[in-house]
Formats: structure tokens, sequence, C-alpha cells
């Protein structure tokens, strides 16, 4: 089975769905197939929204899983949510800046960031989605920074195209972002 | 032989349907609301871009009677179902025709709404202060203290609270063009009442907004009166809780 | 053709719009709201018919006036609210209108919640209206049968003028995948010998559902059952995946089709002889399919997310030829892969 499924979750306004639907139209800029899921409705009216990502070479088998591959966790109640749906050997990507760095779980992989800051280093502090779309590049070699930055110009609209320079900024940003600290522990 | 010259001094609508008998209770002013409305549909020369909407109640035979387009609107509905007819045909003619019951009472919300919208239709609403078709209960419009089927002894404000004025209601949103209250209960009033369904059906056709004309009629069977009592009643007491007259005009 | 990664609501409105949706008349409700938030901009861009409706007892009536001229029209909804529409659709079926009504489903009863659920099975197929009648039912599985289906629910809703219900559910509305936008592939479908046009150089027409004659009703009905008998017999549609063989056939409808495919898949890897049935015609059902499966077949299993509404029919179609089960969940998160796959092998062992 070549299918894998990410979860992207944080506040409402952290552009979560958004980032969803860029990691998703990368993947079928990829030529694979996906599936993109939202939680919708009153369920974001609590302030934490999330979406889900599968991809496979086949058939997407389902598009609401039990478990995920991959977390994005851009804050802490996200992080504390969905963490034990994390399957054994998944990755979680979490927001350092918003999220204590504990390691409850000992069978999966940490990758701490402080994407909040790293936001504000570019300026921008709404750009911590794309950033972690980066990240999420890197660890999980789902796709590429290209295919997300053709992916961010299929997404934004014609009068968001200025920011198209800023995004790919954060995508590389997230992409070199230094992986030692999680090498060591 | 002996040459006569006959003058036609009096002639049925073109639209009305030919040789049509109308089937209303004796004394009832159905008859008299819908010739006017073929008449008016004559003069304006509109029988061949109308299309009419009849709503449930003793009013829902339309299609029977008016020789134009027509359709059958579930009970109350009549003014959502000319919406769609008019948005999707702005170069028609729309109009529907109504009881109070249909208008005022299931229907309030359609019909407020279609007023808001100032959808460019024409609505006619008949108030004869009961549901005639199904055997003279109590409605919307039924006055204080009039006796019913479904108010035995008067309608009273401890168990059914007061009688709407629709003319009223109608000329207070912002959509409407023309509201008015109209009675058949004479000559000079039908001719009136005759004015006031061309100036509804004119604020349509100069895209003015919606027009309405609400029409006290009698109900002689349901009231328990001839058809000449109906009159006076209208007279009597319903002038008194639903005053004649212009309501709203731009 | 390029792909377009879309949500399902909004593969429903495009489509609609593709399809040449002349108005569109609806009230807002989760989880389908986006298709009318899609059709304000897109229908007045259009220069078409948009009307936010004061409810969906209006919405519906809207669609049925507008239908009435020979326009297209539609209105979407979602369970609480297309149970308002109920006496509507009697006299949409009786009156012979196109009607093309998009019901999402949402969790029940009552309020119920906004999660997805299949439990508008018997809303859509048997319906709430009085008397007899009967509504083709189509049932997408993905975001690009949403397109399809949208564009065979305006062709058969006009073909035949009965009124359609495109049957989606609130995982398949809220959730994207990449589909391709073809043309809407049906011809057109005459509408001057029957739609209110305007009695110009013709008689008068009427469209009314009322009918004091008694022979005159039943004759009428009768008109209506020999037009369901010609959809029964030629749109009849459905999706068979490892039949041949199969001792196990699942069958189940709409979105949930996509874990119960993956299951077969798995089943087969393991040697288990499993199929799926899919009906994609909720009405009309595909009663001889399960006939003549039941003759090959050992077990029929049907999957749903509800408590077991499509069951009945599918019972009905096998007519005890052999055993019949269900497996289903009321709402929520979908049945997993996993799940389906022990129940196959419980139910199998």
């Amino acid at each position: 089975m070549t299918e894998k499924n990410v979860v992207i979750a944080g506040f409402g306004g952290q552009g979560i769905l958004l980032a969803g639907e860029v990691l998703a139209n990368a993947l079928m800029l990829d030529e694979k197939n996906v599936t993109w899921y939202p939680c919708y409705g009153a369920e974001m009216r609590g302030g934490t929204v999330n979406c889900e990502i599968v991809t496979s070479e086949d058939e997407v088998s389902s598009v609401n899983k039990q478990d995920a591959d991959f977390i994005i966790a851009l804050n802490q109640i996200s992080f504390d949510k969905f963490l034990p749906k994390l399957k054994a050997g998944g990755w979680v990507i979490a927001n350092s800046s918003l999220v204590k760095e504990i390691k409850s779980r000992i069978d999966i992989n940490y990758l701490f960031a402080p994407i909040t800051a790293l936001a504000n280093e570019l300026g921008e502090i709404r750009i911590s989605n794309i950033i972690s779309l980066g990240l999420l590049a890197k660890i999980s070699k789902l796709t590429s920074v290209e295919a997300l930055h053709n992916a961010l110009d299929n997404v934004l609209p014609e009068h968001r195209k200025n920011l198209l320079a800023l995004n790919l900024k954060a995508l590389e940003m997230g992409f070199n972002f230094s992986l030692a600290p999680v090498a060591a522990c | 032989m002996i040459k006569t010259t006959e003058k036609l001094v009096f002639e049925s609508p073109k639209s009305l349907k030919a040789g049509m008998k109308f089937p209303f209770c004796a004394g009832c002013d159905h008859g008299v609301a819908i010739r006017l409305v073929a008449e008016v549909l004559d003069e304006m020369n509109l029988k061949e871009k109308t299309i009419a909407v009849a709503s449930i109640g003793c009013s829902v035979m339309l299609y029977d009677y008016l020789d134009t387009d027509c359709i059958e609107a579930p009970h109350g509905r009549a003014l959502a179902a000319a919406t769609g007819v008019k948005r999707t045909n702005k170069d028609k003619f729309v109009l529907t025709y109504q009881g109070d019951g249909d208008f005022a009472s299931i229907g309030l919300a359609e019909s407020l709404h279609a007023a808001l919208r100032g959808e460019k239709v024409s609505a006619i609403c008949i108030n004869n202060t009961t549901y005639g078709m199904t055997g003279g209960q109590a409605g919307p419009t039924t006055i204080m203290g009039q006796i019913t089927k479904t108010s035995p002894n008067g309608r009273n404000e401890e168990y059914y609270g007061y009688p709407i004025k629709i003319a009223e209601q109608i000329a207070l949103c912002d959509g409407t063009a023309y509201s008015a209250r109209c009675s058949l209960d004479s000559i000079a009033n039908i001719k009136k009442t005759k004015e006031a369904i061309r100036k509804t059906f004119e604020v349509q056709l100069q895209g003015l907004g919606f027009g309405f004309v609400e029409i006290l009629s009698t109900c002689p069977t349901n009231w328990h009166l001839t058809p000449q009592e109906s009159h006076e009643r209208v007279r009597n007491e319903l002038f008194q809780v639903y005053p004649l007259g212009v309501y709203k005009e731009v | 053709m390029t792909k377009k990664l879309t949500t399902g609501n909004h593969a429903i409105a495009q489509a609609a719009i593709n399809a040449g949706c002349d108005g569109y008349f609806g009230y807002p409700i989760t989880p389908q709201s986006e298709i009318g938030e899609f059709m304000s901009k897109k229908m007045q861009e259009l220069e078409r018919a948009y009307v936010c409706a004061e409810s969906e007892i209006a919405a519906i009536n809207m669609v049925l006036g507008a239908c009435s001229t020979g326009a297209k029209a539609m209105t979407s909804s979602s369970s609480c609210a297309v149970a308002l529409m109920q006496e509507s659709l009697s006299y949409i079926a009786a009156d012979e209108l196109p009607v093309v009504l998009v019901s999402v489903m949402r969790a029940g009863p009552g309020l119920g919640y906004i999660y997805p659920s299949q439990g508008d099975y018997n809303q859509a197929t048997i319906g709430g209206g009085n008397g007899d009648y009967k509504i083709i039912v189509l049932a997408p599985s993905t975001v690009q049968e949403c397109i399809d289906l949208t564009y065979k629910s305006f062709y058969l809703a006009q073909k035949y003028r009965n009124p359609t219900i495109l049957l989606a559910d609130g995982l398949l509305a809220q959730m994207m995948e990449p589909v391709e936008f073809n043309e809407y592939p049906y011809p057109e479908i005459p509408i001057e010998d029957w739609a209110l046009t305007g009695a110009k150089n013709r008689a008068s027409r009427a469209i009314y559902s009322l009918e004091p004659k008694e022979d005159r009703l039943v004759e009428r009905i009768n008109t209506l059952f020999n037009k369901y008998k010609q959809i029964e017999e030629n749109e009849v549609e459905f999706e068979e995946y490892q039949t041949d063989n199969a001792d196990l056939i699942v069958t189940c409808f709409g979105s949930i089709a996509r874990n119960v495919k993956s299951a077969i898949n798995q089943c087969r890897e393991k040697g288990l002889k499993v199929g799926m049935l899919r009906p994609i015609t909720l009405y009309p059902f595909p009663t001889k399919k399960y006939q003549e499966l039941a003759k090959t077949t050992k077990k029929f299993l049907t999957i749903e997310m509800n408590m077991g509404q499509m069951v009945r029919d599918v019972r009905l179609a096998v007519n005890g030829q052999v055993p019949v089960e269900f497996f289903g969940k009321s709402v929520g998160q979908w049945l997993s892969v996993e799940d389906i796959i022990a129940e196959i092998e419980r139910f199998n062992g």
C-alpha cells in the first residue's frame, strides 16, 4: 500500500484548510490520487480547525481515517487532540512557538519547530501554515517545494498572487529548517 | 323582411374561457373578481403573455376560468411559484389569485417575502373573512365576534387573537409598489376595484415592484346570509375593520 | 483536460451551471450551503435567476414555478430541510415538472447534527409526500460523479418530466478531489408542447394536480405509472465490481463505496471471493441485477451509513433467494476499511 494521510490542525485563522488545499493540489500536480476532507460547520466554531489529506498511487481507500501517518499541529489543543491518532512510526510536526515540547509517546517521531517565530522572521505571522508545508515536504517526501509552489499558484486567487514570492520563501524556510535537534533525541 | 341592427352591448372578456360558467355559490364575489381580472387583462392586452398562479381554496380552479396559461401552486405558495416563474421569465406577466387563508395564513411568509423582495408580480387576495372551501371555519381575517364553525362563540381575544390587516401589512414592505383594499359591494366599488387591479398590473409592467390588491368579498353560504345581506355585512361590519383605500402607491 | 481540485458542493454547483440551469432557489443549511453561496455569485454573473428564498418550502415552490415554464431550475438542501419540501415534491411529481433537487444528507432524526450520514435513503426513494408517485434518485460516490450525475439529473428530469434528486452526503459535499469538468453531454429536450410560455398562437395551458373526476384521476395516475415503468426499464444504472465468482456480494450506495471497494481489494488479495454492487440509480433500483446475482452468489451484505434503509430494497429484490445481512453505523466517521474487512470475514466465515 502506498497510501499516506496527513492531518493538519490548528486555530481558526491559521490557514489550516488553505494549507491542506495547497498540499492536496501539489499531490494532484504530482499526478497522485488525493482527497481533502475538512472539519466543517459548527465544529469550527470552537476555534479549532483541521483537515485530512489522503494520497495514494491507487484510488484513495477512505477519506477520513482513524489514524494518520503525519500530523501538523499548529497549536496546543490540536497537538493534544491528534497525537493519539498518529500511527506508530509516524511524524508529528508541532509549532513549538505554541506547543510545549513534551514527548508523551516514544513510538513516534517529533519535529518541533518555532513556526510562528519563523513566520514573524518573514514579517507575516499568517504564513505559518505554508512554513509547516515546507517542513512536511522535507520529512515526508510526499511532495516537493516546487509542486507546493505551483499548487499555491492554483489556489491563490488573482488578487493574492502578489504573495507567491513570500510563500515560496516560507516553503523554503520550512524545507531548509535544521532537523539536527530531532536527530539528537 | 325587416332588417334589424344588432348592437353588442355586453360580452365575455376574451381572457375568460369561452362558454365557461362560474361554479361559485350564489352571491359569491369570486366570479365578479375574476371577471374584473379578465377585463383588465383584455384591456391591457396581456392575455398572451400571462402566466397565472392559482392557489388552494375556492380560487383553485382559476385555470378553468381564465383563458391564460396557469400553474397551480401548493397551499400558500402561490407567490413562491410566481417568483420562480417571473425570475426565469422576465418578459412574462405573472399574477396570483389567492384567498385570504392562502395568502395571509398558511402563505404569509411567501406573501410578505415576495413583497419585501419587490417581486415584479401582481397579487390579488380575496378576503371573505372565513375558510370558504372547507366549510366556513375561522381564518386569519375572521373579525372579532364573528361566529364560524371553529369560533362557535364568536372570535375572541383569548382563544383566537386578532385578525390581520393584509393591505396595511403589505404596504409596510419596501418592495411594494402598490397596495390597496377594495370591495365588490356596489357598482361604484366594483369600478374602483377594477382600477386597483389595473394599477397592480401596471406597477409590474413598469418594473416598479410588488403590486397588491385585497378585495373584500362575500361568502353567503358560510355566512348564512342572502347575497344582499352579505354585501350589507361587508359595508356595515367589514369596512370598520378593513377600511377601503390605497395604502401604498409609488 | 486539466484536473481541478474541487469540493462536492462546488462540483455540483458548477455542473448545474454547465447543464444550463436557468434558476437556483435555496436556503442555507450545512453541509450544503456552499452550493447556494457559489450560485449566488455565478448565477448573477451569468444574469440567471437566483433567489435567497425565505424557507425551503418557498425555495422548492419557486423551482416548481420556474420549471412549469420549461426553465431548468433547481434547489439544494439537506435532511431536515428536505423534509419540508415533501408536500411540493408530491405536487411536482403529479404536475410532471423537471425539477432537480440536490439533497446532501446530514445526521438525523430531528435536527440531528451536521455530521455526514446516509440516513435519508428512505426520504429520497420513498419520500414523505402524499399519494402514489416516484422520484428519480441518483447517488454519486465520488466528486467526479457529483458532476456526471448532476448532468444526468438535469437530463433525466427533462427527459421524463419528473422530479429528480441527486442524493449526496456531507462527506462527499465537503471533501475535495481532482475532477474534470467535461461539457454537459446530453441533448436538450424540447419543452414547447407542454411548458407555460404564454398562450400566444395556441390554446391556453394549465398545469395542476387537482382532479375532481375519479376516472380522470385514475387515468392520470396510470399515466404516471406507465412513465415510471419506462424509467425502470431504461434508466437503471449501477457499478459492479469483482462480482465474478463472488460468494459474497457487498452492496452499498454513495460515498461509502470507496471504503467498501478498498475492503474488497484487500479481501481479494487474501483470496476471499468478494465483490461489490453499487446502485447508482436508487430509483429505479437495480432489482433485476440483484436477482441475477442472487443466482450465482451465496450471500449479500448491505453496508450503509445508517441503521439499515437500502437493505429493505435489497431484500425485496433478492426475495429470499439467498441471505441478505446488514452492517452499518448511524452517523459520523465513515466505517473504516478495516471495520468492513472484519465484517466481511465474520459474515463469510
